[in-house]
């Protein structure tokens, strides 16, 4: 960048690196967060990032609120895929009691679980298009997003911190005709995907812009505890639904439904932001074969265990991680036989994701840096807590 | 691999501060009050031998554990005088995991660092050591993380009293 | 910048029989009145019929990007003031007129100020200079063309006068991007224009204008020469780069920087640069409209002047209607890219302008050159 003559005249030009917040608010950081990044003109030489804006204290309040009391808390730290959320906690305790759920509450889960992933990675797809600039694909996935919160809503009430999964099962059977409109969602949302597709992924500024931007090496985000689509689009080819599967995600890979989508250097090199979003963007069609198989194999049933109301946990802890759209989510409950958990601790994907900011941000332009927060897809819900 | 082979393995290498194993059991009914344990098993560690004991883990290639899941700590109750510090291992190879758990006392809750051999170590470890007041010697940057830099206590703690005021704002 | 428009419009004002509005003024104007009142009273109507015409052309604008957008995005846009929302500006202006007045502590309160008055008289210059038919125009320059690229150069002054006087880092950044891209882009704009300047032969627009008539009004620059559409082509990203529309819109990227120079400010003042944004996007497509696509000149004027006469009343209001569509099928154009193209990152825009579009703008201007030369040996010969 420098001959050695304009070397010698920087010398003699006393600058200094500027210090910019990309404060708590901005537009770019994807929740209440706070970036400290040291810039020298438009490069970043530094970036320090400060948690701590939407800290609720999830743990503390778990150790306070009776167990399925907890259930509330536990969709509010990754707002955007709750019943992921609820997933994970209810395995969690249902792991230390070690009770059966019925077949039927394993296919609903499944469904609303993929059927949140889809949302999730439409939210992530159309804010990363935001940060770059690109106004309409976010309106285009809300269209999408709007329709899988009328499912949601209709069997469950809410339309985003569902409280839907319990442990035990889930607690409402499907409405009569929900099932095809699922159905009817797939289909329409893979010609959507297509879309998709077309105006963001392969557009070529879009390419310009996140293609070698970012890298992340298999071994850093190993080291750094990096999951989900952020191990993926390093090319490391590791999903917990396929590897260490839970639920009915035995049987579904067993029967061939799904693939695990992987970065692989395409348009840049192994693991920059472009890789990551091709793995989220094409994770999103697998989930819907996820779902279409539940559909098929779905039969009527009970849908939650023999759970009382008032619930006590037997003595014991248990570790379970599920597979979050932003990683592995995992919640690690301790019980002494009592109505209230002695610990619960929720390992969120997105607060290990986010460490890896300050090793990846040094040394990048300005419109890289928002490239590469919007590639973590961070929630700031689940990185607080 | 299963919880007993992986713990064959490390007792077969030596794998440095292991101190035993704990396995789900039934409850005892000879001993009274003992309500059993339910759940998942795990190994207990020296704590002062935690880097050596994940630095081993990862490098043996029959464990092969290369990623810390999740590092935290527990306070078991306030009759308790020991704080347990949680990790989960995850070996993507063998696509096994392991529970690892080592016991602090309360009194002088000072173990060695494990962000030198793990990067995800340091920020996992800045919480439990803004949340239990643990201190993780040879960390490279043991800052509050999620507290404010100006925070008084340590919240996770079972005996931990919430402050009147911060800042002017009441905590009552 | 007033100053130049009045000595302009006033200068065209002084001559007998130039000028409608003077004529008016005289024949309405008592005795003992002294001379230089009519020419100057002339210039002060124009002026205002220039701000007039920027507003309207500004919030029109405003309403159809907003329209735009929406069905772009699958929704309607504003539907609810109005018939179809397009009373909708005239609500945001009042809105924008009744916010409090705030300067940021520690700006520059002067320059503060002054900013977003300078970047709209810069425009207001420009747009002087844009004749609106063959008998309607402010000022006849022969020189037209320069005197618009030279006062809308002059907007970067007043941007980066904004992003500093903000004392906000976020400002700092939208003014410095905002001043190396237009420099960048001044040049590729520059070069694109010579090439309908060397065919054409004339700086001003009214001639430029007349020179497209042949036949049926179809004799537009755009096919004289096979230069022309790539010349127009490098125009065209270059005036989106000078107006700071997406896919340039750095300098006020809103997921970077907030808004960019623009953070700061807030009600009437914000209004002005949005004005000055989109009076821009109509100047500079009006000049696409004049130096490629005929100006005046279309079948519907060419058969008005044969069926009714160059003098009628309906001529010039055909034209008037010609350009207007013309610029506002160009600005169309420039917010259909803008909701539709991701942002380009600063470096890549440099290295666009300086690395690509120059050279690419000069062999268009030596090539339209060499083929003037061979065609009119062809011609002559």
């Amino acid at each position: 960048m420098s001959a050695s003559g304009e070397r010698e005249v920087m010398l003699d030009v006393r600058t200094q690196d500027m210090e910019l917040n990309m404060g708590p608010q901005h537009p770019a950081t994807h929740g209440v967060m706070r970036i400290l990044c040291r810039v020298d003109g438009e490069l970043v030489t530094g970036a320090q990032p400060h948690l701590g804006y939407l800290h609720r204290c999830a743990e503390k309040i778990g150790e306070n609120v009776e167990w399925l009391q907890y259930l509330p808390y536990t969709d509010r730290y990754d707002y955007l895929a709750a019943m992921n959320n609820n997933l994970g906690y209810s395995m969690a305790v249902e792991s230390v009691m070690g009770i059966e759920i019925p077949r039927r509450a394993q296919m609903l889960r499944t469904i609303c679980a993929e059927l949140n992933r889809i949302g999730s990675h439409l939210i992530a797809f159309g804010t990363y298009g935001l940060d770059l600039g690109a106004i309409t694909p976010f309106l285009y996935a809300f269209r999408e997003r709007e329709w899988m919160m009328a499912l949601f809503e209709k069997i469950c009430g809410a339309r985003l911190t569902y409280s839907y999964i319990r442990i035990g099962g889930v607690f409402n059977d499907a409405p009569p005709g929900w099932l095809s409109e699922v159905e009817r969602f797939c289909d329409v949302f893979d010609e959507k995907w297509k879309e998709y597709v077309d105006l963001l992924m392969l557009n070529q500024i879009f390419i310009k812009r996140t293609a070698n931007v970012g890298v992340i090496p298999a071994k850093m985000a190993i080291d750094y505890g990096l999951t989900g689509p952020l191990l993926r689009g390093s090319g490391v080819n590791w999903d917990l639904r396929q590897d260490i599967p839970y639920e009915l995600y035995a049987e579904i890979v067993k029967d061939g439904a799904f693939s695990i989508p992987l970065g692989s250097g395409e348009h840049g090199t192994l693991g920059d932001c472009w890789d990551r979003f091709y793995v989220r963007v094409m994770e999103m069609r697998e989930s819907v074969k996820i779902v279409r198989w539940c559909l098929d194999n779905i039969k009527p049933g009970p849908i939650i265990a023999e759970i009382p109301k008032v619930l006590r946990v037997p003595a014991g802890e248990a570790y379970v991680g599920i597979e979050n759209p932003r990683g592995e989510l995992g919640h690690y409950v301790v019980s002494d036989g009592g109505k209230v958990a002695i610990r619960c601790r929720v390992r969120g994907p997105s607060f290990v994701n986010l460490a890896v900011l300050e090793e990846v941000m040094v040394g990048v332009l300005l419109g890289d840096a928002v490239a590469i927060i919007g590639s973590t897809d961070i929630v700031v819900g689940e990185t607080d807590r | 691999m299963d919880f007993k082979g992986i713990h064959d393995r490390l007792r077969a290498i030596q794998a440095p501060g292991l101190l035993g194993a704990d396995e789900p059991r039934e409850a005892d009914p000879e001993v009274e009050g003992d309500k059993g344990r339910a759940g998942d098993p795990f190994v207990l560690v020296d704590p002062q031998a935690m880097p050596s004991f994940l630095e081993c883990c990862r490098a043996d290639s029959v464990l092969s554990f290369e990623m810390v899941i999740d590092q935290t700590a527990t306070d078991p109750g306030t009759d308790e005088d020991h704080f347990w510090v949680n990790i989960q291992l995850l070996s993507l190879a063998h696509k096994h995991r392991l529970a690892v758990k080592a016991i602090l006392p309360k009194s002088d809750p000072v173990m060695p660092t494990s962000a030198l051999v793990h990067k995800t170590c340091r920020w996992h470890e800045r919480e439990c050591a803004e949340m239990f007041g643990i201190t993780f010697e040879g960390h490279p940057d043991p800052r509050n993380i999620l507290l404010p830099d100006d925070w008084d206590g340590n919240p996770l703690r079972k005996d931990y009293e919430y402050p009147e005021e911060y800042h002017g704002i009441s905590c009552k | 910048m007033v100053l130049a428009m009045l000595h302009a419009t006033v200068a065209q004002a002084s001559e007998p029989g130039s000028n409608v509005v003077r004529d008016l003024i005289e024949g309405l104007s008592l005795e003992g009145i002294p001379l230089w009142v009519p020419p100057l009273a002339a210039a002060l109507v124009a002026v205002s019929i220039v701000v007039a015409l920027v507003s309207v052309v500004a919030m029109f604008s405003v309403w159809l990007e907003r329209k735009v957008s929406g069905h772009i995005q699958c929704r309607y846009g504003p539907m609810r003031v109005g018939w179809h929302g397009w009373l909708q500006p005239i609500a945001d202006g009042v809105k924008l007129l009744l916010k409090e007045d705030l300067v940021p502590k520690g700006a520059d309160r002067v320059l503060f100020v002054v900013a977003p008055a300078f970047v709209l008289a810069s425009i207001l210059a420009g747009m002087a200079v844009i004749p609106l038919s063959t008998d309607y125009f402010f000022a006849e320059l022969d020189l037209g063309l320069f005197v618009i690229l030279a006062m809308t150069s002059t907007t970067t002054i007043g941007v980066v006068m904004a992003g500093w006087a903000s004392n906000s880092k976020w400002s700092l950044y939208g003014a410095m991007r905002e001043a190396a891209q237009v420099v960048a882009y001044e040049i590729p704009l520059g070069i694109s224009l010579l090439v309908p300047l060397m065919v054409a032969g004339t700086f001003s627009l009214l001639e430029v204008s007349a020179d497209q008539a042949g036949v049926f009004g179809m004799n537009w620059l755009i096919f004289r020469n096979p230069f022309m559409l790539p010349a127009f082509i490098l125009f065209f990203v270059a005036i989106l780069a000078e107006t700071k529309r997406a896919p340039f819109d750095l300098p006020e990227s809103e997921s970077e920087l907030v808004a960019g120079f623009m953070t700061e400010y807030s009600g009437i003042r914000w209004s002005f640069f949005f004005m000055e944004e989109y009076a821009a996007m109509f100047l500079y497509s009006a000049v696409g409209a004049f130096f490629f696509f005929g100006g005046f000149e279309s079948p519907l004027s060419w058969g008005a002047r044969e069926a009714f006469g160059a003098d009628s009343l309906i001529v010039p209001l055909i034209e008037v209607g010609t350009i207007i569509v013309k610029s506002f099928a160009l600005v169309f154009v420039m917010m259909w890219l803008r909701w539709t193209l991701p942002r380009v990152r600063i470096d890549q825009v440099m290295t666009m302008g300086y690395k690509y579009l120059t050279p690419l703008s000069l062999v268009c201007v030596l090539g339209a050159g060499t083929w003037e030369l061979i065609w009119n040996l062809v011609l002559e010969g």
